[in-house]
């Protein structure tokens, strides 16, 4: 899915959390958004998915408004993964996942094939089949996440949006997670912390106080200057074996 | 590793047609047991003579206490039971709160505000009923609260949905305090010690007053009840990952919420009005049937009306016969089950 900001601007009590963001993003990217805390990664994500109304300015998905997008449509379209959310629950694997079909459900239109198929496949495509009949709260960290994005999956959604996946993981599972978001073939947007995570993605944007102040390739976009810009912090850029830039911080400034 | 196409999970219905069958048997028990014990087949005549006119020979002081008396009562409880009951489904779903019960949102306080008004205050000098007082005073209480609970989660459109549960049940307590010393000033300043006994009864719940006019209204709220859950059964699913989740699944969580929790107020605030508050059931069943059947409300919305209807007529069995010529305020007996049943909950829920 082709997303397309422009001169997008929210603010939540008056307080402007971003400030005139224009950006594309092409169908089947790996768009990263980086930043740091409070810069309005967060929020972006939140009126991508439609959780947020922009002040002013606007989303277009395919050429079609968001804001005017029916929610169960904009469901059948753009899938969210949060940065965190859990339940007490007690539900199965496959239960959370099942729950990626409610924009295809209503009262009257009960559970079926399509709904069987669109589950197992989700479940496959995060490698959970095994765990589809284990309880919620027994899953570690990153099986949790990988359910989230089973759940996500099952919306056969055209864009993926993903705030911070990786956060609270072992190293392990943050790379297995980031392998598995790579390989997927829809539109994604990805909020991350890591900036060597970011580097993963075909393009990044850097947001800073709300504005978006750089995008393009990683290794462009990624150098010195910016990360001291703003990051505030000392860093010098390598490149891995494989010939990707890698980042090494030595201080704050 | 061959591909079979996956079977479609039906929702396992198994055991539905028990629930007319054991609501049915309850509330027939409810009818038969009690300070004069009457043959069920003194009950099943007695309905057959008035449901077809089947011409049995009955007594007729028997069948008179059965017709006019019991069988209101153990319809009513029965609703009650449901309806409570459905209205903890909903808030706990919506709220993403395990605590969240039906008085939360100041429904009892009002409406015992309400009621002394009308019985203690004399206010309408008796063109107003109790129970229409009770109700006035349920429904205005959870304005209050519901616009107390808007000024302190601000109007952000569409934004921070978690922010307004918690603002909800905060603006929840603030009321029900407010409410709950509107009626203690009240009573400690015009009532008299009979009335004020009377007025502590009520408070517990009360089914002593019921008869065939109060049946109609409790009936018809706690159906529609039902049904509206069961028509919104994905969406009170959909709640499972909290608000943002409900939101990104393509609910509208604003009007959701709202028409759900302002529809169980009103069904709560009718059966208020005709039974008084009766605590524990609205808390106490929907957590005992997720144990039983599942988080999934096409399957906890049903099992939880059941339960609380059963489990509320017989309270109201064990409140007429625990204690020989005296009859317990409901609200009693479904405390002292309730409260240790909760308890074991909490624990059991502590140890998974």
């Amino acid at each position: 899915m082709k997303v397309e900001l422009r001169h997008l601007s929210a603010r939540i009590h008056r307080a402007p959390l971003l400030e005139d963001i224009s950006v594309r993003i092409d169908r089947g990217e790996l768009f990263g958004l980086v930043g740091p805390n409070g810069s309005g990664k967060s929020t972006l994500m939140r009126c991508l998915a439609g959780l947020q109304r922009p002040t002013s300015g606007g989303i277009l998905v395919d050429d079609a408004d968001l804001a005017r997008m029916p929610a169960r449509h904009r469901a059948r379209r753009i899938a969210f993964v949060q940065q965190q959310a859990d339940t007490t629950d007690r539900l199965t694997v496959r239960q959370a996942v099942d729950l990626g079909r409610i924009p295809y459900l209503s009262a009257l239109r009960g559970w079926g094939r399509s709904d069987e198929t669109a589950v197992e496949a989700a479940l496959t495509a995060v490698e959970m089949t095994a765990f589809a009949g284990r309880l919620w709260h027994t899953l570690s960290g990153g099986e949790r996440q990988r359910v989230h994005i089973a759940r996500a999956l099952a919306q056969d959604p055209r864009l993926l949006l993903l705030d911070e996946p990786t956060n609270h993981l072992d190293i392990r599972h943050q790379l297995s997670l980031m392998a598995l978001v790579r390989a997927l073939p829809i539109t994604r947007v990805i909020a991350l912390h890591d900036l060597n995570q970011a580097t993963a993605c075909d393009r990044i944007g850097v947001l800073s106080g709300g504005r978006l102040v750089a995008t393009g390739l990683p290794r462009d976009v990624l150098n010195e200057d910016l990360l001291a810009e703003v990051f505030g912090v000392a860093a010098t850029r390598h490149a891995a074996p494989d010939g990707s830039p890698r980042l090494h911080f030595s201080h704050a400034l | 590793m061959t591909m079979e196409a996956a079977p479609v999970r039906a929702v396992t219905w198994r055991g539905l047609w028990l629930a007319p069958v054991v609501l049915g048997m309850t509330i027939l028990a409810g009818t038969a047991i009690g300070e004069t014990r009457l043959p069920f087949v003194t009950v099943l005549r007695t309905l057959a003579n008035h449901l077809w006119g089947a011409g049995y020979p009955v007594d007729g002081i028997e069948a008179g206490i059965i017709w006019s008396y019991r069988l209101p009562r153990a319809l009513v409880a029965a609703c009650c039971g449901a309806g409570l009951a459905l209205t903890g489904v909903v808030l706990q779903a919506l709220l993403r709160n395990p605590l969240a019960d039906p008085y939360l949102m100041g429904l009892s306080a009002g409406a015992s505000t309400g009621a002394v008004l009308v019985t203690v205050a004399g206010l309408g000098g008796g063109a107003i009923s109790m129970s229409l007082g009770a109700l006035t005073g349920a429904l205005l209480a959870f304005g209050c609260v519901a616009v107390l609970a808007r000024a302190v989660s601000g109007d952000v459109g569409g934004g921070r949905a978690t922010q307004a549960a918690a603002a909800l049940i905060l603006a929840g307590i603030a009321g029900s305090q407010l409410f709950n010393a509107l009626t203690a000033f009240i009573i400690a300043r015009s009532a008299n010690a009979e009335q004020a006994r009377g007025i502590m009864f009520w408070l517990m719940g009360n089914l002593s007053g019921i008869r065939w006019d109060d049946v109609g209204a409790c009936m018809a709220v706690s159906v529609a009840g039902v049904a509206l859950c069961l028509w919104h059964r994905r969406g009170l699913d959909a709640f499972t990952f909290g608000a943002d989740g409900a939101a990104s699944l393509g609910i509208n969580v604003p009007a959701l919420r709202g028409s759900l929790i302002a529809a169980t107020a009103v069904m709560v605030g009718v059966l208020v009005s005709k039974v008084g508050a009766i605590g524990f059931v609205g808390l106490v069943v929907p957590h005992a049937m997720r144990f039983l059947v599942g988080a999934r409300h096409d399957r906890l919305v049903p099992a939880s009306a059941l339960a609380g209807a059963v489990f509320l007529v017989a309270a109201d069995v064990i409140s007429r016969s625990l204690v020989p010529g005296q009859v317990l305020p409901i609200g009693v007996v479904t405390a002292l089950v309730g409260a240790p049943a909760f308890a074991l909950i909490l624990v059991h829920g502590a140890r998974k």
